[in-house]
């Protein structure tokens, strides 16, 4: 199994896919700084993706700073990794872009888009309030 | 280094052209789907890079070799799987594998053993008592088991249900190894490739019509949709390369062959000024729709399935 939650879909190459489901998993916690990190074979075979592929994952994430690999023990998720909040917020930019795409269908303006993600943000921050 | 390559390979039976003037390019170390309806010459193609099959002109080369001159040396790094080839009905598997191991050198015991464990087979069971899906596992097996540097799936999936699929993927995922692993994979059916292939090739009519890096296919195809704020007075004059162009009353639609995002907004803010313009991107599947349409309208399609 892998330390990570993924529902492959069609359409998007699966490269970028795999690598947001990475650091999102990241980010919430739900792999930790020092946690191993598979190993391309087991993303491959898990995932039934071509090798080369899940290779190709690996190396971004190694670019990225996510992981940092070691000759024996393989990679594992880097102390910091996707620390700052710039990098946290560029995670959000797939489902952005969709908002965005539907705010112009429906005409509104970056204020009104603002405006309408102060209200929600309230909204739910009332909701979680105890 | 090329895996498979093949320069203007002709095969006519009698009056019909089965395969026209291909040229094909399977680099080393790539998963190649070649996707194409049913009787586009997938399957002669494939016979005539094993040899079993002699083409009616051009030449094809199999790791490096004349595809008319392959011997055992190349069949001991090829694995070949097609529903057509023939197993020995009398023997049980356990029996087939005694059998073929002594031709291969490079033959991996221990993988032999863990895969009869992954595939469910049961040693011991004929042949001819086998389950399709069984039959096509002991056959993917047998050749999985000397660890091919070229493997050569003949329409694997089709007829075999969603579990029997997804153990013969993992198997290949099995053997899999970075570098210079190769697969060459025929099939109609186009979601099971998706994930695996980093190459497609679209052949029809005997033709390939596409061949391409999947990752560039997707780049560079997106389903546009323009919501207009009137409609146009005028007919639109629209580009070649826009496939798939329909509209109804505000709303066009269609499919961008050449995708760049500040050219198409540009190209499209210029054909329908003050709209909005949304660009999505296509599965393989629909994709593959869209080239096998070409220009014309969309129209229930009978290509697939």
């Amino acid at each position: 199994m892998l330390p990570f939650s993924i529902d492959i879909r069609p359409g998007l190459p699966i490269a970028e896919q795999v690598l947001f489901a990475v650091k999102k998993a990241v980010v919430t916690g739900q792999m930790r700084p020092g946690d191993k990190f598979p190993s391309v074979r087991l993303l491959s075979q898990e995932l039934r993706i071509n090798p080369n592929t899940a290779h190709k994952v690996v190396a971004q994430l190694v670019e990225e700073g996510v992981l940092v690999t070691t000759p024996a023990v393989g990679s594992v998720i880097a102390e910091r990794a996707l620390g700052d909040r710039r990098a946290r917020a560029e995670l959000l930019g797939p489902e952005l872009e969709r908002a965005i795409v539907e705010a112009k269908k429906l005409g509104l303006s970056v204020e009104d888009v603002q405006a309408a993600v102060a209200a929600h943000w309230r909204k739910l921050s009332d909701h979680t309030k105890p | 280094m090329n895996a498979i390559e093949t320069t203007g390979l002709n095969c006519r039976f009698r009056q019909l052209e089965a395969v026209h003037s291909l040229d094909l390019t399977v680099p080393a170390g790539s998963v190649y789907a070649l996707l194409g309806p049913n009787g586009a010459g997938k399957s002669t193609t494939i016979k005539m890079l094993m040899n079993l099959l002699r083409p009616t002109g051009g030449t094809a080369r199999v790791l490096g070799v004349d595809s008319q001159k392959l011997g055992p040396a190349e069949f001991a790094r090829i694995g070949y799987v097609a529903e057509t080839i023939d197993l020995p009905e009398w023997m049980t598997v356990g029996q087939f594998l005694n059998y073929c191991r002594p031709f291969y050198k490079k033959w991996d015991i221990e993988l032999e053993k863990t895969l009869l464990q992954k595939f469910d087979l049961p040693p011991s069971r004929k042949i001819k008592h086998l389950s399709r899906g069984m039959r096509m596992k002991t056959l993917l097996l047998s050749v999985l088991a000397y660890r091919p540097d070229l493997l050569v799936l003949d329409e694997p999936f089709s007829g075999l249900d969603p579990v029997v699929r997804d153990d013969f993927i993992r198997g290949v995922l099995e053997v899999s190894s970075l570098g210079n692993w190769t697969v060459f994979v025929s099939s109609h059916d186009i979601e099971e490739v998706e994930r695996l292939a980093d190459w497609v090739g679209l052949i029809e009519n005997g033709k390939l019509k596409l061949a391409e890096k999947l990752d560039s296919l997707q780049q560079r195809f997106r389903r546009i949709e323009i919501t207009r704020i009137a409609a146009n007075a005028s007919p639109v004059k629209k580009p070649a390369h826009w496939y798939g162009y329909e509209e109804a009353g505000t709303l066009t639609r269609f499919v961008e062959t050449r995708y760049n995002p500040d050219e198409t907004e540009k190209l499209c803010a210029e054909i329908f000024p003050g709209s909005n313009i949304t660009a999505q991107p296509l599965p393989l599947r629909e994709i593959y729709l869209a080239l096998a349409r070409g220009d014309s309208a969309p129209q229930p399609s009978s290509a697939l399935r």
